[in-house]
This record gives C-alpha cells, structure tokens and sequence, in this order.
C-alpha cells in the first residue's frame, strides 16, 4: 500500500522534475528517505534465497550423491555377466573325450505368449519337439516365468526368435557332449542340465573342471553398444582342461572285446581294467552294461553302475599267488616245495574243501598253475593269521583307495582275529574276502613290478611314481614264473595266450554272494587277471564277467580269451617288442579244470 | 598486452577441449573395435571347440573300425602275418 502510493505520487513528480530540467541524481524522488529495515528485508530475502540454493547444491553434491549417482548409472550402466566355459576332458592323446557348447534355454513369459495367434504356437511347439497340448499344458501356468525346454541347439533356437512370438526368449547355457558315448561313460561320466559333474571324473574334478564367471560393468548407449568400463572387469576364468589317463585306442578295444564276451557268454555284466605297470596310470576301464551320457533320458542302476570300481566280489583263486606270494617272501616255502594234494578233498575241521581234479603230490608252482584250493590251504595254514591279513593290507584289499573316483570302495578283509582255521583256509584262494576289480588289478602291481606298489591315476602322469616294497624282487619274479605257466598250454588258462607275447596271469571263478549267502543254485562270477608281457610287463588287466549263463562258466573259458584279445590288440598298438617267438598259440582240447 | 595473452589462452583452451573430444571419440571407437574382436575371439574359440568335437567323432575308433572293415575290406594285423625288424637287422 506504501509503495503503490509513493510511486503514485512519484509518477508525475519526476515527469515534471523531467520537464522542469531537473538533472537525475538532483530528483526530488531520491532523496524520499525510506526506512532502513526494508532494504534488510530484501537483502535478508536473497540471502536466504542464495542460502537456499547452497543448502541444496550441498545436498545433492555431497550428502545424497551417492545415491543419485547410483539412480542415474541405472538407467545407462549395465552389469554384464561374462560366462566361463567348462574345461574338456581329453584322453591322454588329446583327443577330446567331454567338451561344452553352448545352447539356448527358451523360456517364456505365459501371459504373452498364449497371446499369439494358434498357428504360430503350433509352430513352436513343432521346433521344440513337444505337441500342441504338452506346450499349452506348460503356459497354463500363474507364474512369469516358465522354461519351455533346455538345451535347445543354437539351430533350433535361431528358428524360434524368427517366428517372433512376444513373451519368448532365450538364455544361454551349456551342453556337454561325449563324443565317445557309451564307451567312455563310467570314466568320464556326465554332467547335470546346469553343467555340473554328476558321476565319474566329471564329479571327481569338479572343482577344477568348472570355471568361475566374470562380470563387468558397462555404460551403454541409446543403441545398446557398449560405451565404456566403469569398472574393473571380473574375470571370467575357463575351468582347466583334464588329461585323463585313459587311452581311447585300448579304450575302445577293452570295450568291444568285453562286449563280445558278455554277449557271447550271456553274462549279466561285465568289467574291465587296463592299468599300465610302470607309470600306475589307468589306461582304460569299461563296463557293461553301459549307457549313453548324451542321451539320458532312460538311464536304470544297472547301466550306470562302475563295477569296476564300486563292486566288490569274492575273487575266488586270482588271489592265490598273494598267499603263495608270502609263503615265498618268508621263506617257508620255495617253489620246488612239494604238498600232498589227493584225494582231492581235505576236512578243515568240520569243513571239506575240495580241488576240481585230484592231482597227488604237486609243486608250489603247480599248486598255482592248477589252481589247487588244498594246496593253496596248507601253504596258508602254516603261516600266522596276522602276516597273511598284512599282505592282504599291504597290496590294498580292504583299504580305501586314494584315487580320487567317486564312490570307489574298500572291500572287506575282516580282522585276523576272529579268523578261524577254515577261513584262514578259504581265504588264501580267495573265498570269504570281498575286492573291487581295480582293488585286484593293482595289487597285482606286485608281480609284474618286482615286487613294489605304486599309486593308481586317472590323469596323465609323466614323471613315473617311486613304489613302495612289499615282496622282494625275487619272490615277485618266482611268481611271474609261475603265473606264466598258468597260460601255458598245460595250465587252467590257455586261452589266455597272446601271440608273439608271453602272458602271465590267474583265473578266478567264484560263487555268488546274495544276502551274505552262497546264491543257489550258484551263480558264478568268471575273472582273470594278468599282465603282459611276462619279459618286462607293461599292461595288467582285469576282467571280470558276471553270471555267465552259456555252456561254460570257468573264469579261463570266459574272461581268459577277453585278456588275451585286449593284450594282443593293446601291446600291438602300444608297439611293445614282442619277447616270444610263438606266432601260433596252441590252445588243447581239454585244458586243466579250474579249482574255484 | 593483457587481451592477447588472455585470447591465446582461450584459443589453446578451445584447442585442448576439441582434442580432448577427439580422444574420447578415439577411446569410444577402440574400445568398440576392441569389443567386436573379443567377440570375434570368442566365436572363433567356440569354432574351434566345435571342431574337435567334430574330428573326435569323425575319428572315433568304432567308426574307423567299422569303415576299415566294411569299406575297405581290411582285416587286423596279427603276429602271424608280421615280420619283425629288430634294429641290428637280424
């Protein structure tokens, strides 16, 4: 009110002060004398107003920058996740046995999708391989999120983002494929839909087969290129690629030749280790029945069942050089040492024994190479429970392995304490123990090495492995000798002979166990076990076949030809010098009959 | 005096702005360039991986086994039929 009034009085004033010739600085106006405080007034007001705008500035530089900062890097900065490709598993040649590639998952937000008009979806669901009602069944769903199936082929995939249906869309994942199949299954093993190990060295290494993901921080642009880093990239890390001890060549033939012999002898399953002696390595390990690791979609127990490694059976005579093996090492007996063995039966207390063929007065050597169960008895019994429970210690029965495979188990080897005469008795040829096949395989490691031990691998070793004694070189090579004759032409396992090699090795034929009983009528478990060639042995293989149900069930007639086809092929392939002469082998019409 | 001083320092600030855009678009267009060779890093390894498979399919044993056999006709070598050299040539 003042003011409209001092201007309205001013007004005029100053056109007249103008008129008059009145100079500006002189007007009449400016001397009106206001009072003081309305000039603070307004100097107060615009403090305040710049002080204002200080407090804000303030605020949003210093106090609450973080946070906006935060809200604007959100709308153009982006986390990227950097995938990392799990690492191949090769033989030890290299060539590849797992490897993964990526695939698409399709996924599907339903509510969009059961937009789309019928025939497109139809269309989708003859890309995916499912029906019409199957795709619906799964878009019938409250949720937003839905797969509509995994590990879809990049082809495949390509086809379905051209259809352009809203609401689907991918996401990238990884298949592993097993170039291999059946043949290397129960080494390699198989991985889960998320990549990761499930069974086999895949489990087992796990840790370093898997890489680690990476990520990044990144500023895009209006057209999604990527701008710039705004932060130290993570990383990825590839997993490590594994080397496994496993020759493919011996691989596929292990497998094969097991595969004729289970077919051919109508057996239930079957096993086979192929360990090379001078370096421990497992050069191959197959079983039957086997399975496919790329397509599981029906998969049963049987089929993914290592037999080789989480099986135990009763080894029947492949364990009678171990007690002939220590009744050399101390001296007790020489090869040449005689034991009465008729009328081929014997009572151990209560208990009979009995051979397959009554054979009088026979050798140590002899006792082994006709496989004798009373001989075998009354070398053990003249020995301490406790030396015999050692050697079996000693070369691993009963102990947990130490290679690093899953599900790999220690067999049984009671206390000696509570061993009684006739189990003393039973198990020197192999009655009453329970062995994995690898178990066997490596405690035959003794013979063939010169009497020391050494760690088995499933990864490639290149620096040969210091062994640990357990006979002397001596007693190891008295049994080789022996074992040698066992493939002879004389012996229970002709069949076992290898042309242009010497082999040596033992049989085993032993019953069933069902329920902590004999199975009856009896089921047999045939075996062999040997290496080759005897001069410097470079193989040790083990076979096992289960339940054979053709005309003969005896381990030489059944898992003696698999070792000597397996040998002949491997050594030939490994260019070992052949160290016999004999190109012809000669297999006799009878051969000697086999204890048990 | 003061006015030329103060125009060259507005042209040599004027300058390093422009080349300090210029280097910003350089780093954008490399860091773009060097984005695409990664990818192209990546696919080729994928490639690659690809390829092994392949070749490990393609040499698997029971395919040679069975093409050795059935198409050209070739039976395993056994001792029988081998003569074997040793190195002194005996």
């Amino acid at each position: 009110m003042m003011r409209a009034a001092t201007r309205a009085i001013a007004r005029p004033a100053a056109r007249t002060a103008a008129a008059k010739g009145v100079p500006f600085t002189a007007s009449p106006v400016l001397a009106v004398q206001l009072p003081v405080w309305r000039s603070r007034l307004v100097l107060f007001a615009l403090f305040a107003a710049f002080c204002a705008l200080v407090g804000r500035a303030l605020w949003l530089q210093g106090i609450s920058t973080e946070f906006l900062q935060k809200q604007g890097e959100s709308r153009y900065a982006r986390t990227l996740e950097l995938p990392a490709t799990r690492g191949k598993i090769t033989d030890r040649n290299g060539q590849v046995l797992a490897s993964s590639l990526p695939v698409k998952a399709i996924w599907a937000i339903p509510e969009d999708v059961l937009q789309t008009p019928p025939e497109k979806l139809a269309a989708l669901a003859g890309l995916l391989g499912m029906s019409d009602a199957d795709l619906r069944g799964k878009l019938d769903s409250d949720r937003s999120f839905v797969y509509l199936k995994r590990q879809v082929e990049q082809e495949t995939a390509d086809k379905i983002a051209k259809l352009g249906i809203d609401g689907i869309d991918t996401r990238r994942e990884y298949k592993r494929y097993y170039p291999e199949a059946e043949v290397m299954a129960h080494v390699v093993g198989f991985t889960s839909v998320e990549d990761v190990g499930q069974d086999g060295m895949e489990l087992a290494q796990q840790k370093t087969l898997a890489g680690s993901i990476g990520s990044r921080r990144v500023i895009k642009d209006r057209m999604g290129h990527i701008v710039e880093d705004i932060e130290a990239v993570r990383e990825p890390h590839d997993g490590k690629d594994l080397v496994l001890s496993i020759d493919s060549k011996i691989q596929y033939i292990a497998y094969t030749k097991l595969k004729e012999a289970v077919e051919k002898n109508q057996a239930k399953a079957g096993a086979i280790v192929v360990l090379d002696v001078k370096t421990g390595e497992v050069l191959a390990l197959a079983n039957l029945p086997s399975y496919d690791p790329n397509n599981r979609a029906v998969l049963s127990g049987a089929q993914l069942r290592n037999r080789v490694m989480t099986d135990t059976f009763e080894p029947g005579s492949t364990l009678k050089p171990f007690t002939v093996a220590l009744a050399l090492d101390t001296h007790r007996v020489t090869p040449e040492t005689t034991f009465q063995t008729a009328p081929g039966q014997m009572y151990i207390g209560p208990a009979l024994i009995h051979d397959a063929e009554a054979r009088g007065v026979l050798s140590v050597a002899e006792i082994i190479k006709y496989s004798s169960n009373i001989g075998t008895s009354k070398i053990a019994l003249s020995m301490p429970a406790q030396e015999m429970w050692d050697m079996f210690t000693d070369v691993g029965f009963g102990q947990q392995p130490k290679f690093g495979f899953p599900g790999a188990v220690a067999g049984r080897v009671r206390p000696y304490k509570s061993w009684r005469p006739i189990e003393q008795a039973t198990m020197s040829y192999g009655q009453g123990i329970a062995v994995s096949l690898i178990q066997l395989a490596r405690a035959y490691m003794i013979f063939a090495r010169d009497g020391d031990e050494i760690p088995l691998s499933f990864q490639r070793v290149d620096t040969p492995p210091i062994g640990q004694r357990v006979i002397s070189e001596k007693t190891a090579r008295e049994v080789r000798a022996m074992l040698e004759t066992v493939a002879s032409p004389g012996g229970t396992a002709p069949k076992a002979q290898v042309p242009g090699y010497r082999v040596g090795g033992k049989t085993g034929t032993a019953y069933k166990v069902v329920n902590g009983g004999y199975a009856l009528p009896h089921r047999y478990i045939a075996s062999f076990c040997g290496f080759a060639p005897v001069s410097d042995p470079r193989l040790i293989i083990a076979v096992m076949v289960d339940e054979p149900t053709g005309p003969v069930h005896f381990g030489g007639d059944v898992a003696a030809p698999v070792f000597a086809d397996v040998a002949a092929n491997a050594l030939r392939s490994m260019n070992v010098t052949p160290d016999s002469s004999v190109t012809n082998i000669i297999i006799p019409a009878g051969g000697a009959a086999e204890g048990m | 005096m003061s006015g030329r001083l103060t125009f060259l320092l507005a042209a040599a600030l004027i300058l390093c702005a422009l080349s300090l855009v210029k280097a910003q678009y350089q780093s954008r267009r490399l860091f773009i360039e060097l984005e695409r060779a990664q990818a192209q890093a990546g696919q080729l390894d994928l490639e690659w991986s690809q390829l092994q498979l392949d070749q490990s399919r393609l040499g698997l044993h029971a395919r040679i086994d069975a093409l050795a056999r059935r198409d050209l006709n070739m039976v395993p070598v056994t001792p029988a039929r081998t003569q074997y050299l040793t190195v002194d040539g005996q």
